[in-house]
């Protein structure tokens, strides 16, 4: 028995998708690789030392960060401009926040997905869930971090690329240091819980296989996306 | 075996000739307006008598053992080497900073700015590759700077350092362990500046380092409840609940 497909993802939003995501952990591993100091180092020396004999050097690994960077802000760039309604679409999308109802989701899902219903239904909440519309509370926050983050990290990232080629005062470079490894490490700590809600969570897995043919089964739009189902259900 | 490379200064010898610097400068191109090394001086004594004086101090980077341009360094391009003792830049590797200028008490440091990366006294590296002596001890004409090797007991700066007395000029509140030795008479001793970090690196070691630890630990913990949670509930159950809720 087939279920009625819905689509959800274009071609194009997939490619920038897992183009972003190969990115981010590229640029993931070889940034922790780059912070070479004992009182910052967030792992630990192994693994600079790792990355610099993989990448034959400090200077290589320094160049690869900052090469797959440029390329990763560019492609992005051009993304946006190609499909300006899109993503300001996504933009509206993901900033537009229902306070009462993305905090009564935010609570109780993360109560649901890591107690149970009975925690729940013990703390007097009750299970209604929120119905949720494109996104969820979750997603929500989670696009509202990339993008915050994305852009920081991209100007940081810049400021530093530019530092011993135009910039005379290093206090800017420094601080974009700081800041840059504030900004990866947030988007880290949220990229943590996005990767198992999509891979590893029982309930979301549909959304993970529409991250490849673009769409989901009709009955999970309707159960996770219920304001957007009932947009989309009857048109073609 | 190892090396460690050290300074030993007679300052009582030095005429202020600035020889060392001329050398120095020439070596290393050094740009306009700054210099590598330097000849300070006391505070000079007019008093009347037999011995009126003033004392001319050589110096320069300071090779420390506790390299505070080290620890500001948040990618390991300022680093000491470990088969020599002396702290290099790393120049493709730096992106700029300006932490290591700052951090330094000596100001032995400066920013170069052509190439807007650190540049400091680096016991003239490519001299050493070839067998010579840094530029400042090869042209000193009366041999106020002395270099060497302090773990070949058969070096000058050992025999300097085993027959008389020496001190080390540190910084205050944390002790450098400057391998920059001066024969015990030296002048003036008061110009090292406190170790400061840049605002930018206390944040980043202070605010920045803890907070990020403390996120990306949050969040591993929440999905860890979340993995367990999924683990000990079977996925009938949870179509079920699903339906219901439908």
């Amino acid at each position: 028995m087939s279920e009625k497909m819905i689509h959800r993802h274009d071609k194009a939003a997939i490619f920038i998708h897992w183009f972003n995501a190969l990115c981010w952990i590229f640029l993931t591993l070889t940034g922790l690789g780059l912070i070479k100091n004992d009182q910052i180092n967030p792992i630990g020396a192994w693994w600079p030392s790792l990355m610099r004999s993989i990448f034959g050097s400090g200077e290589m690994l320094l160049n690869f960060h900052i090469y797959v960077g440029l390329t990763w802000a560019v492609v992005f760039i051009l993304y946006i401009i190609f499909r300006f309604k899109d993503s300001m679409g996504f933009l509206k999308e993901s900033f537009s926040i229902n306070p009462a109802r993305d905090m009564s989701w935010m609570i109780k899902k993360n109560v649901q997905l890591t107690l149970g219903d009975k925690a729940l239904t013990k703390m007097g909440m009750g299970t209604d869930i929120p119905p949720q519309g494109f996104y969820n509370a979750g997603q929500k926050l989670f696009a509202q971090l990339t993008v915050v983050a994305g852009l920081i990290l991209a100007v940081t990232g810049v400021i530093m690329y530019l530092s011993t080629m135009i910039l005379n005062n290093p206090t800017p470079v420094a601080w974009s240091r700081t800041i840059h490894f504030l900004m990866a490490g947030l988007a880290f700590a949220g990229l943590l819980v996005h990767i198992y809600m999509a891979a590893i969570s029982r309930e979301e897995r549909p959304a993970f296989k529409s991250m490849f043919s673009g769409s989901v089964p009709e009955s999970y739009a309707r159960h996770h996306h219920e304001l957007w189902y009932d947009e989309v259900k009857d048109k073609p | 075996m190892k090396k460690k490379y050290c300074m030993v200064i007679d300052s009582s010898v030095c005429i202020d000739c600035k020889a060392c610097m001329v050398s120095c400068k020439v070596q290393h191109k050094v740009p306009r307006g700054f210099w590598r090394n330097w000849i300070k001086n006391s505070d000079p004594d007019f008093t009347l008598g037999k011995y009126t004086s003033m004392h001319f101090q050589p110096g320069g980077c300071m090779q420390c053992d506790n390299p505070t341009c080290v620890y500001a360094c948040p990618s390991g391009a300022t680093f000491k080497d470990d088969e020599t003792g002396i702290i290099h830049v790393n120049e493709d590797l730096c992106i700029g900073c300006g932490n290591c200028v700052k951090a330094c008490p000596y100001h032995a440091r400066y920013r170069h700015p052509v190439k807007r990366v650190p540049d400091k006294c680096d016991f003239c590296r490519e001299r050493l590759d070839m067998g010579l002596l840094p530029a400042c001890v090869d042209t000193c004409p009366t041999k106020a700077r002395n270099f060497g090797d302090r773990n070949d007991p058969d070096s000058d700066v050992s025999r300097l350092l085993r027959e008389q007395e020496t001190v080390r000029i540190v910084s205050r509140p944390v002790d450098t362990e400057p391998n920059m030795f001066y024969l015990s008479s030296t002048m003036p001793m008061d110009w090292p500046g406190p170790v400061e970090y840049p605002a930018a690196h206390q944040a980043m070691v202070g605010v920045v380092n803890p907070l990020v630890k403390v996120a990306v630990g949050l969040s591993g913990l929440g999905v860890a409840a979340m993995f367990l949670k999924q683990l000990f509930t079977s996925d009938e159950a949870s179509h079920e609940e699903k339906k219901e809720e439908v």
